[in-house]
């Protein structure tokens, strides 16, 4: 039996019939086209999929879609802010994708948008962190890529322009 | 000449689309009217399928199409992406689906159908009766007289045995004055790329398949699928995305979703779309686990007289890459490291019901190194030599012939102060002795080094190793670069685009690689592997790039009544040498001569020339100059805690030849994600799998650990040293693999150095560290 | 990964309403909090019996709260929100639970629940072995009405807790620590992002004389059917005068408590010797909580 669900994403509102036993991480990708969260692994264990749910950085792949009701659900999506002059940079970054870009935090890129709103919540309730807070802040992300060290280096960058 | 962008630490290209979502995944491709298929997968680790029954799945509502072992070409192939699929050096033994079972996981049957959950329905109602087999899981087991066969060809279960024999092993053994043994074990690993394996393969009814796909090669999928399918390859289109979520050599083979994506579209007359789970990825590819038997001579003062080497790799159900695995090992990671007239090595690859090994960066040369650079610090160890000097004596000189590919010679080869660095920034002649810190926290420093690698494939047998690019230039002096090479994430687009963009004379912004290759519009590329796009590709792109060039100088030498000859591209100008006044904006060139034959302005109609006339563009597909050897040296410091066996990377260096940096950011991050992965390797990854049924114990990434931010060095510092090699693109010759070959026998040694323990097989747990200690029982 | 049995999603408003769902899908329910446990045994396919799914986040049983008897913690307060709170953050006689609750990642720590924690009766987790031994007690409500299950009877078995089908877990409630107590708690992992391969929370209260007067020893992990009180740690501190070489002594005791098992995550005889380790460490750090007065030891 499907149900209704009412999501608010990145602003918007949608209503929807999904499985109760879909995955907000499903919901976001088949129903609404948003690819920024993604599957890395279906069990909580990479952060690829991670978004906001009330301004808290959570695994989209273990929350159903209708746990989400009247919940506002921020993905990578929704970050920055709306500033169209018409040149075709309609979107103005948040300063963590500026300072992944800067330090050369990005490689395949497809943990990125994860670890960036992990990131973004230890932004938003810590000051000025420190290197321990910082990889205990992505601790559940995991990158192939990168060994972290540049990812570690822009949260510090962004940290620090913020 | 100086350089604009080359050197420099541009931005990578692609890297706001990143931030942002990230649009070009192939797990993002979508077709109309596309299905999703799963594969049923074999419970028994050996096995023969007497009966399958799909006639209750086939009636599901929303299937589409079944397909079955009886349903498939029985057509043996290889997967591996770099050789042609009748190669004489590789093992044609798979087949799409079979009715023999060699592994547990193996697909037995597949469903398409409207969503992902009646796939799964459906799979559930398929029936299947398995006769049992005995199975084996251990290589050496498995080469023994009574075990059970796997293949019919492969007597003793032994798919390839390479031997390579220099010199004369009995008489450098008679010559030395010291014989050291030893036996080194790794053990199975995942490249754990964040992208799962996915695939779109859309039928057209005629015969033709357009493909979507996670891989690492454009040319290799498009001629293993034709293989499969037994087409011509013209009938696959092959897509190239923009990018992909990581690889490491663990998507440089066919898997099984696209030939069976394709026979289920064959089958529904609709595209069907395969993601594979975390778990099926985990049983899709891994590194062998390899068990090397090392023999060494040496004299008194630390040189080698003979070095003897045995390994037996174990290959799964299936030969793949474990035909070319173990033959990169034994050269690469063994006979060539390091100078000694008399050598020898024999390998076996060995077929075991488990699952299939793949390719992973570095390629055999992990496991030859952890065996290779241990042993040799326990020689210096036990003969109380030098470590550093000890491999300085013995390594190859710059000068000397290139030891595998005839003909040519180390020219370029910087070994030496990538030991001489590297030792100085870690402070390597500080060490103390073992367990000289008091407490139960021991520090400990050590090294490793990868004295001989390759830049691609050029000498191998029967391995591609060519490239081409298209550039075109545009009114508005922009640049579109069109190539087969596929950036896994580690920067291949943002290095080509900036040797474009070099060469070219415009800025990097300039220059895009075009989004929409495939292998109907670019020209061949061999895969991204083998360290090779930078030098390789890279070579090509610069070719191409030369092409366009001319072309652009010879309008520019027009338009500004100068000899083209005399003129130079840079900043998006063309100037007269020397008369810094007399330059004109390439975005006029490529206008001019991309302008209609008579163009009227202000000052009424001005004809061009013909010699002006036409797109300024330029192809290339051609196979480089040579294979250049990097040479690099990894130095770390480790914590060791006594009482609980904990190891902590503290801090690494790594020092790495690597001819000339194109991108000092981008190598950086080769670096360092390297070094996350010899962490795990070293320290904590192992599939694992119950030693009853083969299934994996491993499957997800509560299981399988590897290495968070914080598990991580607070410090990994890079020392490239720019020795400047003449056959590659502004200098550059390779990086990437050595990074994660390095770190794990360092990390060894440095235990050995903190604690007096040696550990002789991987992964170095606590547990086996308090073992050593004896603080556990040994098993 | 589906639930192929599943027929419904509630998500009750009243208690009572949870009771009668409770009563009329029994053990074919599972109750969703923050959801994370459910997830984690859907993904390796051990729910394929589950038609119900009953979500408790709008009955409203969040909260903490502090009077003279201790604290209460209402079911659904999440991870995050209990380690914000003043006297994980200050006090440190809960010095065990501001450890349990650093380890696991923030994506879990903000949905993951008091009461889901507990209901999971997985000795993987960290959280609850530092409720019990804290002295915990599971303030459960059911179709036969409310009653207290301590910690100490709570875990049964692996997945198995004293739970009757129909009942659910409203809160848990921590006694008023006595003075001169403290708490620590230490987790062995492979990653920062892993399940226990074993896990110990300890608290020691010290009489006037600096000798122990109360203790606690909770081991989890792959040591036996569940969370495991350590008997013999805990008498071998009585009396004791506080201090490393007790801790050792006390330490060695638990290999008597404890059934270690082996699987790929380590032996038998790793973990045996880790839970000695690492109890010693943890009273260690418990008693330095004591003599600096903060949590932060």
């Amino acid at each position: 039996m499907k149900k209704l669900v009412q999501l608010n994403v990145n602003g918007d509102t949608h209503e929807l019939a999904v499985n109760p036993d879909e995955t907000l991480l499903g919901v976001l990708r088949n129903h609404l086209d948003l690819i920024g969260p993604k599957r890395g692994c279906d069990s909580g264990g990479c952060g690829c999929c991670t978004v906001h749910v009330d301004g808290k950085a959570v695994y989209s792949c273990m929350m159903y879609a209708v746990s989400a009701q009247d919940k506002n659900v921020v993905t990578i999506e929704g970050l920055g802010q709306n500033n169209d002059q018409g040149n075709g940079n309609g979107r103005e970054l948040d300063p963590l994708q500026q300072a992944f870009i800067d330090a050369g935090a990005v490689q395949c890129g497809y943990c990125t948008c994860g670890v960036i709103m992990a990131a973004k919540e230890l932004l938003d309730t810590v000051k000025n962190p420190d290197e321990d807070e910082i990889r205990h802040a992505i601790a559940g992300n995991l990158c192939r890529c990168t060994g972290y060290q540049k990812i570690v280096d822009a949260i510090k960058l962004a940290a620090a322009a913020v | 000449m100086t350089l604009s962008i080359i050197g420099k630490s541009v931005p990578r290209p692609d890297a706001r689309d990143k931030v942002t979502g990230g649009k070009g995944y192939p797990v993002n491709v979508r077709l109309p009217g596309m299905l999703h298929a799963k594969m049923l997968r074999s419970p028994y680790p050996h096995a023969r399928i007497l009966r399958i029954d799909t006639r209750a799945a086939e009636q599901l509502p929303g299937v589409k199409a079944v397909l079955t072992p009886a349903d498939c070409p029985q057509r043996k192939y290889t997967t591996v992406y770099f050789v042609p699929t009748d190669a004489a050096s590789m093992v044609r033994d798979m087949l799409v689906m079979s009715d023999t079972v060699r592994y547990a996981g193996q697909p037995v049957a597949a469903v398409a159908a409207t969503s992902i959950e009646i796939a799964e329905q459906a799979l559930e109602l398929i029936e299947v009766e398995y006769e049992e087999l005995p199975f084996v899981f251990d290589p050496e087991e498995a080469m023994q007289p009574g075990a059970p066969q796997l293949h019919e060809h492969a007597e003793h279960n032994i798919a390839v045995n390479p031997v390579m024999e220099f010199g004369d092993l009995e008489a450098g053994f008679a010559a030395a004055d010291h014989v050291f043994e030893g036996v080194y074990e790794t053990q199975r690993v995942h490249t754990c790329y964040m992208e799962p394996r996915v695939c779109v393969v859309d039928a057209d009814g005629n015969g033709n398949f357009v493909v979507h796909s996670s891989m690492q090669h454009l040319f290799g999928l498009r001629e293993k699928l034709a293989y499969v399918l037994g087409i011509p390859e013209s009938r696959v289109r092959v897509i190239k995305p923009p990018y992909i979520g990581g690889g490491f050599g663990g998507k440089l083979d066919i898997g099984y979703i696209e030939p069976i994506a394709a026979l289920l579209s064959v089958r529904a007359n609709r595209p069907v779309r395969i993601e594979q789970t975390r778990y099926e990825d985990f049983i899709s590819t891994a590194r062998h686990p390899i068990k090397v038997y090392l023999k060494t001579g040496i004299t008194k003062d630390g040189v080698f007289t003979a070095r003897y080497a045995k390994s037996i790799l174990d290959t799964g159900a299936h030969a793949t890459h474990g035909a070319e695995v173990i033959n990169v090992h034994g050269a690469f990671g063994f006979l060539l490291t390091y100078r000694c007239e008399h050598r020898k090595w024999e390998g076996y690859s060995v077929y075991t019901n488990n699952m299939v090994g793949g390719g992973y960066r570095g390629y055999g040369s992990p496991q030859a190194c952890f065996a290779v650079e241990s042993q040799i610090d326990e020689i210096c160890d036990e003969l109380n030599l030098d470590p550093i000097e000890f491999r300085r004596k013995n390594a190859h000189q710059p000068g000397d012939p290139h030891p595998f590919v005839q003909g040519m010679h180390l020219d370029t080869y910087a070994f030496d102060e990538c030991l001489t660095r590297g030792a100085e920034r870690i402070g390597y002649a500080q060490r103390t002795p073992a367990n000289t810190d008091a407490g139960h926290i021991k520090r400990g420093v050590g090294f490793a080094c990868q004295p001989l690698w390759v830049s691609g494939c050029l000498g191998f047998p029967d391995i591609y190793e060519h490239s081409g690019a298209i550039i075109k230039l545009n009114v508005d002096g922009t640049a579109d670069l069109s190539t087969a090479a596929m950036d896994l994430g580690s920067g291949q687009i943002t290095t080509l685009c900036q040797i474009a963009a070099e060469a070219l004379g415009l800025p990097m912004e300039a220059v895009r690689i075009t989004e929409t290759a495939d292998t109907t519009t670019v020209p061949f590329d061999a895969p991204s592997h083998a360290s090779r796009v930078t030098y390789s590709a890279g070579n090509a792109v610069l070719a191409a790039a030369n092409v366009a060039k001319e072309r652009m100088l010879k309008v520019a030498g027009i338009m500004l009544e100068a000899d083209a000859g005399d003129l130079e591209a840079r900043d998006g100008r063309i100037t007269v040498k020397g008369s810094p006044d007399i330059s004109i904006a390439i975005a006029d060139v490529v206008r001019r001569a991309e302008s209609p034959f008579i163009q009227v302005t202000e000052d009424g109609p001005g004809p061009t020339t013909v010699e002006e006339k036409g797109t300024i563009i330029g192809l290339s597909s051609t196979a480089p100059a040579g294979n250049p050897s990097p040479a690099s040296v990894g130095f770390v410091e480790v914590t060791v805690d006594t009482e609980t066996g904990e190891v902590r990377v503290e801090r690494a260096v790594y020092a790495h030849d690597l001819g000339k940096v194109i991108n000092p950011n981008g190598a950086e991050g080769q670096v360092e994600g390297g070094f996350q992965q010899a962490i795990g390797y070293a320290l904590m990854e192992n599939l694992q799998f119950d030693e009853n049924s083969g299934a994996c114990l491993t499957g997800d990434f509560l299981d399988y650990k590897m290495p968070t931010a914080v598990e991580m060095p607070r410090s990994i510092e890079s020392i490239f040293i720019e020795s400047n090699e003449p056959t590659g693109p502004y200098g550059a010759k390779s990086l990437s693999e050595p990074c994660i070959t390095v770190p794990a026998p360092a990390i060894a040694n440095a235990i050995f150095n903190a604690t007096g323990v040696r550990i002789r097989d991987l992964p170095i747990t606590p547990e086996k560290i308090l073992v050593a200690l004896g603080k556990l029982p040994s098993e | 990964m589906t639930l192929p049995d599943l027929s419904d999603y509630f998500v009750p408003t009243q208690e009572s309403e949870l009771i009668d769902l409770l009563g009329r899908f029994g053990e074919r329910a599972m109750i969703v909090a923050g959801g994370t446990f459910v997830h984690g045994l859907e993904a390796r396919g051990l729910l394929s019996e589950v038609e119900a799914l009953i979500d408790i986040g709008r009955l409203g049983l969040g909260g903490i709260s502090q009077d003279a008897a201790g604290v209460t913690l209402g079911a659904t307060t999440t991870l995050a929100e209990l380690r914000r709170a003043d006297f994980v953050q200050t006090d440190p006689a809960f010095g065990a639970l501001q450890d349990a609750l650093d380890y696991p990642p923030v994506q879990i720590r903000n949905v993951g629940t008091v009461g889901g924690c507990l209901a999971a009766s997985a000795p993987l987790y960290d959280v609850p072995a530092a409720l019990f031994a804290l002295d915990g007690t599971a303030c459960v409500r059911g179709a036969g009405g409310a009653r207290d299950i301590p910690l100490n009877e709570f875990f049964v078995g692996l997945f198995e807790n004293a739970l009757r089908t129909d009942e659910f877990i409203a809160a848990v409630t921590l006694p008023k620590p006595a003075a001169r107590t403290a708490s620590a708690f230490l987790k062995l992992e492979t990653n920062a992002n892993d399940l226990a391969i074993i896990n110990v929370a300890v608290r020691i209260t010290l009489g006037e004389n600096g000798r122990c007067a109360d203790s606690r020893v909770v081991i989890g992990g792959g040591v036996g059917e569940c969370y495991v009180r350590a008997g013999s740690a805990e008498a071998a501190l009585e009396g004791g005068k506080a201090g490393g070489e007790l801790f050792a002594t006390a330490a060695a005791a638990v290999a008597h408590d404890i059934e270690p098992v082996t699987d790929q995550r380590g032996s038998e005889a790793y973990r045996r010797h880790m839970a000695i380790v690492y109890t010693r460490r943890a009273l260690e750090r418990a008693l330095g909580r004591m003599v600096t007065g903060g949590t932060n030891g």
